[in-house]
């Protein structure tokens, strides 16, 4: 789907090869809303880095008595306290690093995965090509958070299976992307000359085709790290997440559980949602700009 | 309209899926090494009365693929098993349960296609305007929200500060009203937060779908052709671009069914609905496998019939279209 | 959602709890006698009832009402049936809609039920209660001696539910005329079963063998109580109606209604928005943000509840529980590493109190609590000590001791995801044991789960647990005989097994001066709190909350307003408006 919104970039051709990481960055920045993603990417990225170095976060560091819990934010405490009495200010930021993490990881599973498939599908053809498209669309229909949720009830909840549940279970658009763009690369000359200039297989794939397609994925791989961070986010709130570990997801869950809505306490559930939908945001604005420069002539097929 | 060799093709297909989905359930639940009917068969303290009863139940000393079938024939008989926690029989939880869910996804289809696509056409047809930017901001951001979160957020200020709606549940319990208007006043009231908090989400989805869609179709020709013919902005986005921008826009529709499944579990965990959502949440929390397994195949299905209205909505009203 | 960790024993023996202790000063000769405990009604004439329409269910000033009383909860009864149930949900709904042959009054006295007085034999071995006049079914057939028999009969001959073990040394129950059953056991009984056993109607019932009986879920009771069923929309609300052919005096609220909320959190708001009157519980931190609330009222009661961390101490073959914790120098670090004030304050919000032996302070009278250096709590150092004493060590560094022979002190902890005081419990705890030392990984089951992963006799894979007893009143008969040799299998969830501790309990049994007994049971529970088999880490209150102008006339009884052996409140409280 490609967007186009106001200040978006005016579309130009697309060299057979984009490159240069910096050149296409470049081109996100000068596109109004590419730069507000890039904005809020970076400022994430410093407060996941450097936050937790600077203002670290003892979980063993809890409240003396009952008063300490939920408490609102104070001089000593800048977003309040949890319901163990633990600074807010401090485990949103180290909550930061996990969320980014899990969502990071589980995507470059994913895009691991669906180039493979991908790859094989539209470079096989036949066969291979039949089955493992069935296979695709076969999880393209199951829905997503059910299955999920089902994943990770079956086989636990740590942190290794949520990487893996959610990275196994958003490989199918990309491998749906990868297949049709290597369909058409496959048509086109140079590949049939160098075919049949005896070219192996692997050799084709890794110099011709892996270049053409990654910068495709590229849009679509920054849509799936929004994804993931959600996931990781929703399955730890419905309880699913690892119970030893900060992450947003884990402390909006404790929030939940412990009755912060009820009991008013705005500073413990704002803080690690504003932190997912910026991060989300940010990828979001930068992927959308990225979809617009890289495949402009691109329909869903 | 269509051909019904198509219609059969298309209806064969969406069987064949749901067969993979028991099958992907069977080896989730019944196969793979420390599957449920295992744990429970190898608890240890089980009598052996239970013990034989189990294994009765699920075949569990027969071979593989005799399991297998006692499975599918369960499945599309809807005989789910029995609940581990409800001690019911599952497909009677969840037939209480689907209404409910099918209200809410309902009352939140119907929200997000008319201000998803109203809001859509605006921005349109304003392209490159300040509405039109805020617009697309706007939509970008509400994509960025987790369900949930929205869910927590309007309970806390609606509920809580406001005190102006309901929070939780379908009905205000022992009203004790009679009049048919009242109780539907009453079910429309508990319907406003969730379905707003699943609507926000995807709204803005739509607004950009439509949008897109809608400026790529008018830009085409003859629409330039109709503008050059004299037909005032409005009449030519209403009477040739929305038509034409229609068709995606419609099958999307059909498709958010399917898509909003997950927000809807988020949603009914958070305002306690009493749907299949909040069943899988609390199914998950106690680990009762049976309503989990069930659950999942109901969801599957639902997702599957509606990718099949969208097709065959897709042929109905772009006839040109033929299967490859 | 919550249980909090009560458990099918435990929910068996509430009732014979209560009727024990009250029971013990029957008139059967060889029973043994309790020192009045406080909180609980001393056991007066009413308890045997030689004859005694004491205080029976107090006719009320004011007119009964059409106005709908709404509790809400966050969990709902798993069944109706009386004799398959294991909820407290459940016995709430069931204990307005049946009748016991006694019951107990708001001060936890005893007091006539469907049975307006009783007396004993003179041997002890039978006891005749004599029905009230009047009684009937909720659809119109009389209630008569014939279901005083087919229920107690039916109950003991399959054993069924929870009621079995009260019925154990029934012989019969005769049926002199409709209004007489004389109930007649092999041995004397030292309590009344008449104080827990609901009465069925025989004309209902009769026609169903017991494997009927466990498939039945008695989708609309018919009971002889002051409510009747009216319909349970699962997963929303059940309903009550004022029964008009009831007994006794007609309770005033027209309906109950119990509502459904999906958590805590929301039914804290339900009732901040007047969407329901009361709550029957709610946990610490929300019951936090109910107290001051406009209109509403947040009552923190004494309960006989105690949550507690077990050590897996399995002798079984197949067990794989660590066997270090068979060393009580680790289990005994441990306990002094725990700051159980910190856990009251931080895990319950301080709505509680330090615990240290299994018998609740509830039950003063009971309670032994060590003192100086019997005192395990709050102390590192100590720990510290005790290991490098016995020669665990950090050997290598890495911030975790090991034995001698090398094996690090690294245990697996698990707690119920959805009691989240368990769940903030265990991280507090971990934070302690890894400040001595000691490494616990932590993971939170379902509830199901811990329960089979616990109790399973001849494999138990695990190492230690935090959970819950959560019964109404805990006699020191009752919790002393969990870590017996013999419950191995049944309630004894650490497999502990100590011969000198048997000798004890049996003595205990048998001895009839009070201040003799004491002294036993006393060694008892210095002997487990020192074997640290358990650590005990509180005794938490019952803590519910209830609206202010909505209805009046709730008296506070230990145990809860609400969820508690007696249904008083309900047939009390009067609409405000």
């Amino acid at each position: 789907m490609t967007v186009d919104w106001p200040g978006a970039v005016v579309t130009r051709p697309v060299p057979a090869r984009v490159g240069r990481l910096r050149e296409t960055l470049a081109l996100v920045w000068q596109d109004r809303i590419g730069r507000i993603g890039l904005i809020l990417l970076a400022f994430t990225a410093v407060v996941a880095i450097v936050g937790p170095i600077v203002f670290p976060f003892d979980p063993t560091l809890v409240g003396k008595s009952a008063a300490d819990i939920l408490k609102p934010p104070s001089a000593a405490h800048w977003l309040g306290t949890d319901e163990l009495g633990r600074d807010v200010f401090r485990s949103t930021l180290e909550g930061a690093q996990l969320s980014l993490i899990i969502g990071l990881v589980a995507t470059a599973i994913s895009i691991v995965v669906g180039a493979s498939v991908g790859i094989a599908a539209g470079y096989r053809l036949g066969l291979t090509d039949r089955l493992l498209m069935r296979i695709t669309d076969f999880f393209l229909v199951l829905p997503t958070l059910p299955l999920i949720i089902v994943l990770a009830a079956l086989f636990g909840q740590s942190t290794v299976i949520l990487v893996l549940v959610i990275g196994l279970t958003s490989w199918p658009s990309t491998a749906r992307i990868v297949r049709s763009q290597v369909l058409s690369l496959r048509e086109r000359q140079f590949i049939t000359r160098v075919r049949s200039l005896g070219a192996s297989d692997v050799r084709i794939v890794r110099h011709h085709i892996l270049g053409n397609v990654l910068p495709l994925i590229f849009a679509n791989t920054v849509l799936i790290i929004a994804g993931s961070i959600l996931a990781e986010a929703t399955l730890a709130f419905l309880g699913l997440g690892d119970p030893v570990h900060v992450s947003w997801g884990t402390m909006l869950h404790f929030a939940f559980d412990s009755g912060a809505t009820g009991r008013g306490a705005w500073w413990y559930i704002l803080p690690p949602g504003i932190g997912i939908v910026l991060v989300v945001l940010g990828f979001i604005l930068a992927g959308h700009t990225l979809d617009r420069i890289l495949n402009p002539r691109l329909r869903e097929r | 309209m269509f051909r019904i060799g198509y219609l059969a093709r298309k209806l064969a297909i969406g069987a064949l899926t749901l067969l993979a989905v028991a099958t992907f359930n069977f080896i989730l639940f019944r196969v793979l090494p420390g599957n449920p009917i295992q744990l429970q068969a190898r608890a240890g303290n089980l009598s052996a009365e239970a013990v034989a009863r189990l294994r009765e139940l699920y075949g569990l000393d027969q071979p593989i693929t005799t399991q297998y079938l006692i499975y599918l024939r369960d499945v599309f008989t809807g005989q789910f098993g029995t609940s581990i926690t409800f001690q019911r029989p599952v497909a009677d939880i969840l037939a209480e349960r689907l209404l409910n869910t099918l209200i809410l996804l309902a009352a939140a289809t119907i929200l997000v296609v008319l201000l998803g696509i109203g809001l859509g056409i605006v921005a349109a047809a304003r392209r490159g305007s300040r509405v039109d930017s805020a617009t697309v901001v706007a939509a970008l951001v509400f994509w960025s929200l987790p369900t949930f979160w929205t869910g927590l957020i309007l309970v806390f200020v609606f509920g809580v500060y406001l005190h102006m709606l309901p929070v939780s549940g379908v009905s205000t319990p022992g009203l004790g009203l009679t009049s048919p208007i009242a109780s539907f006043v009453d079910l429309v009231r508990h319907l406003i937060l969730p379905t707003i908090t699943l609507a926000l989400v995807d709204i803005g989805q739509f607004v950009l779908i439509t949008r897109s869609s809608l400026v790529d179709v008018l830009t085409e020709d003859y629409i330039l052709t109709a503008k050059a013919k004299g037909l005032s902005r409005r009449q030519v986005v209403l009477r040739h671009g929305v038509r034409n921008a229609l068709l995606p826009v419609v099958t999307t529709t059909a498709l958010y069914v399917g898509l909003t499944i997950g927000g809807a579990i988020q949603v009914e965990t958070v305002f306690s609905w009493p749907g299949m959502g909040r069943l899988m949440y609390d199914a998950v929390l106690r680990r009762d496998y049976p309503i989990l397994e069930a659950s999942f195949f109901i969801f599957a299905v639902v997702v599957v019939v509606a990718n099949l209205v969208s097709d065959l909505l897709y042929q109905v009203l772009d006839p040109r279209v033929r299967e490859a | 959602m919550q249980r909090h960790g009560s458990r099918d024993g435990e929910k068996r023996f509430g009732g014979l709890l209560v009727a024990l202790i009250l029971g013990l000063a029957a008139c059967a000769p060889n029973a043994t006698p309790s020192p009045s405990s406080s909180g609980v009604a001393s056991a007066g004439p009413a308890a045997s009832g030689a004859s005694g329409p004491s205080a029976s269910v107090a006719p009320s000033a004011v007119a009964p009402s059409s106005a709908s009383l709404k509790v809400g909860w966050s969990s709902e009864p798993d069944t109706l049936n009386p004799l398959t149930t294991y909820s407290t949900e459940a016995e709430e709904v069931l204990q307005l809609v049946y009748d016991k042959l006694l019951d107990y009054g708001v001060d936890l006295s005893v007091e006539p039920g469907l049975a307006a007085s009783n007396e004993y034999s003179a041997d002890g071995l039978a006891i005749t209660y004599h029905l009230q006049p009047n009684a009937k079914w909720s659809d119109g057939q009389a209630v008569t001696s014939a279901d005083v028999k087919y229920t107690f009969e039916a109950i003991h001959k399959d054993s069924l539910g929870q009621y079995a073990q009260w019925l154990v040394d029934l012989v019969g129950v005769d049926t002199p005329d409709p209004q007489t059953a004389v109930v007649k056991f092999t041995k004397p009984q030292a309590f009344n079963p008449g104080l827990t056993i609901p009465i069925l109607p025989a004309h209902i019932w009769s026609s169903k063998d017991a494997k009927a009986i466990g498939a039945f879920t008695n989708p609309t009771p018919v009971g002889s109580g002051p409510y009747r069923f009216v319909e349970w929309k699962k997963g929303e609300s059940l309903t009550l109606k004022r029964s008009d052919t009831f007994w006794g005096p007609p309770p005033i609220a027209g309906q109950v209604i119990y509502v459904l909320y999906a958590n805590e959190d929301v039914e804290a708001q339900a009732l901040k928005n007047g969407d329901v009157d009361i709550l029957t519980e709610v946990p610490p931190t929300i019951w936090d943000g109910l107290n001051g609330a406009d209109n509403v009222k947040a009552v923190s009661l004494p309960s006989f509840s105690f949550h507690h961390i077990g050590f897996n101490l399995s002798t079984a073959a197949g067990s794989k529980g660590n066997p270090l914790l068979k060393d009580k120098t680790i289990r005994q670090a441990l306990s002094n590493a725990v700051d159980r004030n910190q856990l009251v304050q931080l895990a319950l919000a301080g709505h509680g109190k330090p615990g240290d032996s299994i018998i609740p302070i509830g039950l003063t009278d009971w309670h032994w609590a060590p003192t100086g250096d019997q005192v395990m709590d709050a102390n590192p150092d100590k720990a510290k000590a005790l290991l490098d004493a016995a020669g665990y060590i950090d050997r290598n560094g890495d911030g975790v001791r090991e034995s001698p022979a090398g094996k690090p002190l690294e245990f697996r902890l698990i707690a119920i995801q959805s009691t989240s005081v368990d769940v903030r419990a265990a991280q507090l705890f971990r934070d302690a044991a890894a400040a001595v030392g000691i490494k616990l990984d932590l993971t939170t089951l379902d509830e199901n789960t811990l329960g089979n992963t616990v109790y399973n006799k001849d494999t138990p894979d695990w190492d230690i647990f935090v959970w819950g007893w959560d019964s109404g009143v805990a006699d020191p008969d009752y919790m002393l005989g969990v870590p017996l040799c013999s419950q191995i299998g049944g309630n004894n969830d650490v497999f502990y097994c100590d011969k000198t501790y048997d000798a004890l309990y049996a003595k205990q049994a048998s001895t009839v001066d009070v201040a003799a007994r004491k002294a036993i049971t006393d060694q008892m529970q210095q002997k487990y709190y020192e074997d640290a088999a358990y650590i005990v880490m509180w005794y938490q209150d019952k803590l519910q909350a209830y609206r202010t102008d909505t209805w009046g006339g709730w008296t506070e009884v230990e145990g809860g307003l609400v969820f508690n052996f007696t249904r008083d409140n309900y047939l009390r409280v009067f609409p405000l408006k």
